[in-house]
């Protein structure tokens, strides 16, 4: 068996993988990852991935820049670029030319974003997709940076704008940021437990000439291109 | 004592030697500073000011490379010369133009009070060849890059003492150097003190420093010579030149993939995208900003792009 984990800033998962075949995956919060391991497994067959990488059992440890390479071709082996938003970064992955970039020093365009807002409004972030699809238009939130962007969403609710809506510009901004990392490409693949937001989707389809492509279970995609990559470990032994 | 001479940049060292006195590159003290400077923009400039005004710096005199190379340079040099230091401007050409390049080598020489020790030029291109026979060791993988480099960084001074910087090239260990990839530095230095280290730890061999590169690469027997060599100068000149000598050096380095260093509010960060439009190699641009050890951000892109060489995912 092959083993990936990704223990990541928010959430841990754990992909189980057999004959190429993902038989087994589960998502714990990052704080209970221990529940992912099984004693007897060991970590003989564990690669490991994420923030906390190195912090917990595994045969080896690699970056989520390898795993999402992986685990994207793995759902489609012609996919171009990668667009992993975590919830504390965002990577952008160009395949063609092995090049990437980390943006890891605002929270715009990231998951903490999100947070932020939904905190705000004091609704799970889950929702947020939802109430996306409920507006027509969005009000519009020109900063990008996640603190003064909470500011001007304020100042768009005192305008007169709905919660929907300024959920809806919100997402725009959000996409609008992570637009500004991706080189122009046929197909752009969205992955990390962030995509799990319609909205995003929605948003960055709209600001994007790409085709956009979310794999099922894009939270996992770093914890399958992990347990590929014990495959290949595996295979090689 | 010889009076210490601070540049700011690259300026001949074999002149200011010849004119009897000893330089000392401002910057190579900033990597291990701890200094936060309230008024900045590259931290580079930022640090040596700060120092050289709060008098952490013994130098008497300062020579800022201001054309064809930093602005931020430029205004902070000024205010280091407000504070009463003597200071020169020196300019690079932009177009090589070698004459006007010796009538600042003129001007430079007679700040310093002219030439007294002609000798000093054969010396230091002696040791810049010893420096070259240095750097092809590490191309052939037999001396550690980053025991290379803090030898060829100090090429801008050679330590305010050739002698003594002579028996510091000589002391340099030969070894087999292990990696799993090989890289160039390409950009203005990093200024992490442990960059070239950190990069070793993921398996990075760093095959080509860009700018140490130009410390060997000119030098001169007299003024006229020194004026034809250093107005090829790339960091100062066209980039379209500097480009050509970048892949030159990264075919013969037989390199795998190429990292920008930039630094926080310097112009040459926007010639990134040049970078990647003209070298056909997988390119890892980082920035840095104050001087530190290398922080898990930096950490990290070293550790993804080692494996994304090495993987090939
Ligand atoms: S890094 Fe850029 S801005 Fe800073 S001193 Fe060097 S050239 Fe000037």
């Amino acid at each position: 068996m092959n083993i990936g984990l990704d223990v990541g800033s928010t959430t841990a998962k754990v992909v189980h993988m057999e004959d190429g075949e993902v038989i087994f995956s589960k998502v714990v919060p990052s704080q209970r990852w221990i529940e992912l391991i099984d004693d007897e497994q060991g970590e003989k067959n564990i690669v490991s991935t994420g923030y906390f990488r190195k912090k917990v059992p595994h045969f080896a440890a690699i970056t989520e820049i390898t795993t999402a390479s992986l685990g994207a071709r793995y759902h489609d082996p012609d996919v171009q670029v990668i667009v992993d938003i975590g919830g504390q970064d965002t990577k952008v992955i160009d395949l063609r030319n092995n090049t990437f970039v980390i943006n890891d020093k605002c929270s715009a365009g990231t998951g903490a974003f999100l947070e932020l807002a939904a905190h705000y409004f004091d609704i799970p972030v889950g929702s947020l997709g939802e109430l996306h699809s409920q507006a027509t238009k969005g009000a519009q939130i020109n900063n990008t940076c996640g603190v003064f962007a909470i500011s001007e969403m304020i100042s768009q609710l005192v305008g007169g704008f709905s919660m929907e809506e300024v959920i809806y510009g919100l997402h725009q901004a959000f996409a609008l940021r992570i637009a500004q990392m991706v080189p122009p490409a046929d197909t752009v693949m969205l992955i990390g437990g962030t995509v799990q937001n319609t909205g995003i989707v929605d948003a960055v389809n709209n600001m994007l000439d790409s085709k956009i492509e979310v794999p099922g279970a894009p939270q996992l995609v770093n914890a399958l291109g992990a347990a590929l990559y014990m495959e290949r470990l595996n295979d090689s032994r | 004592m010889k009076e210490t001479v601070g540049i700011t940049a690259l300026v001949p060292p074999e002149l200011i030697y010849a004119c009897g006195k000893r330089p000392m590159d401002v910057n190579n003290v900033v990597p291990e500073s701890s200094l936060s400077p309230g008024s900045k923009l590259c931290a580079w400039t930022a640090i040596w000011r700060d120092m050289i005004l709060n008098g952490g710096l013994d130098i008497d005199s300062l020579v800022v490379v201001a054309g064809g190379d930093c602005h931020n340079a430029l205004v902070d040099g000024q205010k280091v010369e407000l504070s009463g230091m003597p200071t020169h401007y020196f300019f690079y050409p932009f177009d090589r133009d070698t004459d006007y390049l010796r009538s600042q080598l003129d001007k430079l020489s007679k700040f310093l009070g002219g030439i007294k020790d002609e000798r000093m030029f054969s010396l230091i291109r002696d040791l810049k060849s010893k420096g070259r026979a240095l750097d092809e060791l590490r191309v052939n993988d037999r001396v550690r890059a980053s025991d290379v480099f803090s030898a060829l960084i100090s090429f801008s001074d050679l330590a305010g003492d050739p002698d003594a910087f002579e028996k510091t090239l000589d002391s340099v260990p030969e070894t087999d150097v292990e990696y799993s990839s090989r890289v160039a530095l390409i950009g203005v230095p990093p200024i992490y003190p442990d960059f070239h280290e950190t990069a070793e730890s993921f398996g990075l061999h760093v095959v080509y420093d860009e700018l140490p590169y130009e410390f060997l690469r000119l030098y001169g027997s007299d003024l006229n010579s020194l004026a034809r060599s250093y107005s090829d100068y790339s960091f100062a000149g066209p980039i379209k030149n500097r480009v050509e000598l970048i892949k030159d050096e990264l075919q013969r380095r037989r390199v795998d993939g190429v990292i920008h260093y930039t630094q926080f509010a310097c112009h040459h960060t926007l010639e990134d995208e040049i970078f990647r439009e003209h070298l056909d190699y997988p390119i890892l641009t980082v920035q840095g900003d104050l001087p530190r050890p290398s922080p898990e951000q930096l950490k990290l892109r070293l550790e993804a792009f080692a494996e994304m060489l090495e993987v090939k995912p």
